[in-house]
């Protein structure tokens, strides 16, 4: 089986004056479809470097990225933009909900990023027949069915996590990106989050990739990659993950 | 989606979007208010002379025949030409009023325009009157007045109530300053119905010139057509009598251009300054606006929208904001400023349905202040989106940061802590800093200018009538009153007597036309040089006013050639000296030197201190008396105008620099949230804190008033500098000036910083030291 997303000697350098920062440095993996896969490492291992190549929203500065056997590094602003708007859905630790908006609107936002975006890219072929899906569907399927007139500031962290969550999966991506989304909550909110991530994995059959320095997330991934000092230390296969409501921290 | 996140952004952040909202309403008030009182003053003179068909040259003479008419009908150039009898007449109502009347053949130039009545035919009887002199005296269509011509009364039946282009502005006569219409006026009837049986002469022929149009003035060529065809005329009807008097000679074509083309540099100058702060304004908020937002922007650009919406989305808000704000401002300057201004025109400038008109420029405005704006933001959410969004995601980076010099010098050490917070901020915010001074540069400079514009005309009142003028009463004599009778009278009351005609000039090809003023012994006309001195132009030959002499390129000493209107003698002279006057460019010279030249001396004036007895004016020969108060008065009256223009620019000022300055204060006060809440953790007192935030006020206040005073006084020197030929204006402050404007700016200033660090208390140490999100 051919892997969905593969990193190949993929780097990330940032120029200081003199020195070089090599924020990755020679990172190859590989994601199946499907999979719900946990990046782990400590601050400053890379992880979030790595997301933010994964989802189009930075360029590496070596290496190739192929997703779904095309190689994104190249891409320039335009492509990566399309890419961004058909493929990848992003929950970020500080959920990022646009303030002004209720929860419904942050939601179908969605719908007006599909109208915008260039038309005739390869991912408009590639994803034909995948549509936004309902905002208050989305709302429901995570729970906050009674809080779709709510502005973020009205609800509680774990509502706004929700919310973002619903936001992501509003576009069908074929690519969940989160970013430490417990990172933010306690514990009881962030394994009501965790377990909707895994359910959206296993239902909705999306590859799931989240980035955290918190090792007991481990237990619940498909694949576990483990990054530090910007370069990939192992990839596990975890045969028997565990619910998300077993997990504690 | 975005619409509504527009509109809830706007209401969430309605402080600092409302202000730019007001600065670009602020900027178009002013902007497009006066430009549209000006506009309307220039598109209804136009409109009003063009459907009249205003006459193109006045030909002044003592008996003309049809023959004369017709000779000038043949003149190539001449279009067409009317003889007339214009004299000057008294309506007998319950008081006996001036009445100027017109006896006509027909009425095919400077056409009457009929507001209620029958249109004019030659042969018919009655009378058609003027509009402004029939409604004062109650008089309508259909009743009958008496009038009284040459000694002869008559009755006539008012035919109909008119207004006509040649009566625009007009004054009872030569003595009256300002106009009184209603209390005297002007008929237009039949030659037929002129009383004197048999004895109708014409004094007067009027002709419409090809090639000379009645729209937005004279320009060179069609000046030098006018001035052809005069000649031709006095060579053609061979008579050293007449005298021509071309559109741009006419009193009131003449006095109501000016002032139009006066209104224009007032309404450019001035309000595109205005425009131009509100725009900077406007630039620095939405340029702090955008960066504040810049998490949502790189939230939307890793949610997938493209580069192009994010960036029209925000620049939708401004876009919104100066549009609307700019048609807001224009509607409003268009219904007051420009109604008020032009209503009070209305009641000097007699053309009907005087309105106010919105012009290109003003148009202009709007785009170039919607276009500036839209750009702004669409530069600043560029600058935001340049990034991956990876990095627009994160909060900005701190800046690098180098010591200055001052902060390596030793002085530096001994600068309390205030003021070491204060400075690094202002070198490290140096465009927060520096348009926080613009505002206040702006304000002063505005408020300096407008204090400097009531001194100047203040000091020209006193100049004019103080300095150069030091008599407390002019006579002013009837036309071809003969010199004896003026000399008798300049003896009595031991006055000096002042001729004042007109004259044109010459030098290399270039033709100006000014005046010429000669006078008699005596010691009430005086003259000052360049530098307001005080100078005896008694032994010279014939001086030059300053601004001819700049306008013609002369010097001392060099030659130029001219001549008096009506006088078609070349002259040659040497300019003998220079000399200052506000009101009047030309030469002077003594009588002598004027009758060396073989010209008659023709006072129209005797300046004198004794007070003329009251018997005086049933002199035939005297026209009137003015006094010096009535003199000062009416100049006082003529700055009415510029009065209330200054008042709406004092006012707008202040609402700019508040607006301005609270603005920059609220983003500068956002900014430094968390340095405060920092500083009230460590335990400084709010009012300490509110102290450091004043000194920062103060210190930049003090730099923009510094700055602002010279920029108004360059302001006020440009205002004055591009006046018409025939003003010499100097711009004048005094220091009171100073003192009003560093006051004015300074409790403007501070009060707004006094509202502003209230807010310091709601300063939370616990929220604001939070993380970033």
């Amino acid at each position: 089986m051919e892997p969905f997303i593969e990193f190949r000697k993929v780097e990330k350098k940032y120029e200081l004056g003199e020195h070089t920062f090599y924020a990755l440095k020679d990172v190859d993996l590989e994601i199946m479809e499907g999979e719900m896969v946990v990046i782990l490492g400590p601050s400053g291992a890379g992880k979030s470097t790595l997301l933010n190549l994964l989802g189009g929203m930075d360029s590496p500065s070596g290496g190739e990225i192929l997703f779904n056997g095309h190689n994104i590094a190249g891409f320039n602003d335009d492509g990566l933009t399309a890419y961004r708007a058909w493929n990848v859905g992003v929950v970020f630790q500080f959920y990022n909900l646009i303030p002004t908006l209720t929860a419904y609107e942050n939601v179908a936002l969605m719908k007006d990023v599909r109208n915008n975006v260039k038309k005739g890219s390869i991912w408009e072929k590639e994803s034909e027949g995948v549509e936004i899906l309902d905002p208050v569907e989305m709302l429901d399927a995570v729970g906050l069915k009674d809080h779709l007139h709510q502005f973020p500031s009205q609800m509680s962290g774990g509502e706004q996590q929700r919310t973002s969550i619903a936001r992501a999966l509003a576009k069908n991506p074929r690519l969940l990106l989160c970013d430490e989304p417990t990172g933010a909550l306690d514990t009881d909110t962030g394994q009501e989050v965790l377990k909707l991530l895994q359910r959206v994995s296993r239902e909705r059959k999306h590859t799931v990739v989240m980035v955290t320095h918190n090792s007991s997330f481990a237990d619940i991934a498909d694949r576990v990659i483990r990054v530090k000092n910007g370069t990939v230390r192992s990839t596990e296969i975890n045969e028997d993950p565990k619910d998300a409501l077993e997990v504690s921290w | 989606m975005l619409l509504r996140k527009m509109w809830r952004d706007l209401l969430q952040n309605k402080v600092q979007f409302f202000s730019i909202f007001l600065l670009s309403l602020l900027g178009i008030f002013v902007f497009a208010g006066l430009d549209s009182e000006a506009s309307g003053m220039a598109k209804y003179e136009s409109l009003y002379y063009e459907e009249t068909g205003l006459a193109d040259i006045w030909v002044q003479g003592k008996k003309f025949r049809n023959e004369d008419l017709n000779k000038i009908r043949a003149i190539p150039g001449v279009v067409t030409a009317e003889k007339r009898l214009r004299i000057d007449g008294k309506a007998e109502l319950e008081e006996e009023h001036d009445l100027q009347m017109n006896f006509i053949d027909s009425n095919e130039i400077s056409r009457m325009r009929i507001i209620k009545g029958e249109p004019f035919e030659p042969g018919e009887g009655g009378v058609w009157l003027e509009q402004t002199f029939a409604e004062h005296q109650g008089l309508d269509v259909g009743d009958t007045i008496k009038m009284k011509v040459e000694g002869s009364e008559f009755d006539e039946k008012i035919r109909a109530i008119v207004c006509n282009p040649e009566y625009v502005y007009f004054l009872p006569d030569a003595a009256a300053l300002m106009p009184t219409y209603g209390d005297y006026g002007a008929a237009f009837m039949d030659s037929a119905e002129y009383p004197v049986k048999d004895e109708i002469y014409f004094n007067q022929i009027i002709a419409d010139i090809d090639g000379v149009d009645n729209t937005g003035g004279l320009d060179d060529d069609e000046k030098e057509r006018v001035r052809r065809i005069g000649n031709t005329i006095r060579n053609v009807l061979d008579d050293s009598r007449i005298v021509t008097t071309g559109k741009d000679a006419d009193l009131s074509y003449q006095t109501f251009h000016s002032e139009i083309e006066q209104h224009k540099t007032m309404t450019y100058i001035f309000p595109a300054v205005f425009l131009l702060i509100a725009i900077l304004g406007i630039i620095t908020t939405m340029t702090r606006m955008t960066s504040r937002q810049r998490i949502q922007i790189g939230t939307m650009k890793a949610l997938g929208f493209s580069k192009r919406t994010v960036v029209m989305h925000y620049a939708s808000y401004s876009l919104f904001l100066s549009l609307t704000g700019g048609i807001v401002g224009a509607i409003l300057g268009y219904n007051t400023i420009a109604e008020l201004i032009i209503s009070m025109q209305s009641d000097a400038y007699l053309v009907p349905e005087m309105r106010t008109a919105f012009s290109p420029r003003a148009f202009g405005g709007i785009v170039v202040s919607v276009l500036v704006s839209t750009l702004v933001s669409y530069i600043a959410c560029r600058k935001e989106l340049a990034p991956a969004p990876a990095e627009t995601l994160r909060p900005a980076s701190p800046k690098n940061l180098k010591h200055s010099a001052l902060e390596k010098s030793r002085l530096w050490l001994k600068l309390d802590f205030a003021m070491q917070w204060n400075i690094r901020d202002i070198l490290r915010n140096k465009v927060r800093s520096a348009m926080g001074m613009f505002g206040v540069l702006g304000c002063a400079m505005l408020l300096f200018g407008a204090f400097a514009c009531l001194d100047t005309m203040d000091f020209i009142t006193t100049w004019l009538y103080g300095e150069l003028n030091t008599s407390n009463y002019q006579i002013i004599m009837e036309e071809n009153t003969p010199l004896s009778v003026t000399e008798e009278y300049a003896k009595e009351y031991s006055g000096q007597m002042v001729q004042n005609s007109g004259a044109e000039f010459e030098v290399n090809g270039v033709r100006k036309s000014g005046a010429v003023t000669v006078y008699d012994t005596g010691n009430y006309l005086h003259f000052e040089d360049s530098d307001m001195r005080h100078i005896n132009l008694n032994k010279k030959g014939i001086s030059m006013s300053c601004k001819m002499a700049e306008i013609l390129g002369l010097e001392e000493g060099d030659v130029f050639r001219w001549h008096v209107i009506g006088d078609d003698k070349w002259q040659t002279s040497h300019v003998a000296g220079l000399y200052r006057n506000p009101t009047t460019q030309g030469i002077t010279m003594t009588r002598d030197v004027f009758e060396e030249y073989e010209y008659e001396f023709t006072p129209g004036a005797v300046y004198a201190n004794k007070k003329p007895k009251a018997s005086i004016e049933d002199d035939d020969n005297v026209t009137g008396v003015q006094s010096h108060d009535e003199m000062m008065e009416a100049f006082d009256s003529m700055k009415e105008m510029m009065y209330t223009m200054v008042y709406i620019l004092v006012a707008a000022a202040i609402v700019l620099g508040v607006v301005v300055l609270y603005n920059l204060g609220v983003l500068s006060l956002v900014e430094k949230h968390r340095e405060m809440a920092t500083l009230k953790v460590l335990g400084f007192t709010t009012s300490k804190i509110r102290s450091i935030l004043q000194m920062q006020n103060i210190l930049l206040t003090c730099a923009g008033i510094a700055l602002g005073i010279p920029c108004g006084m360059g302001l006020i020197a440009a205002l004055f500098g591009s006046m018409p030929e025939s003003m010499d204006y100097i711009a004048t402050w005094k220091p009171a000036s100073f003192a009003y404007t560093i006051a004015g700016t300074f409790i403007l200033s501070c009060a707004v910083n006094r509202i502003l660090s209230r807010k310091v208390k709601t300063v939370d140490m616990v929220d604001a030291l939070k993380g970033q999100e």
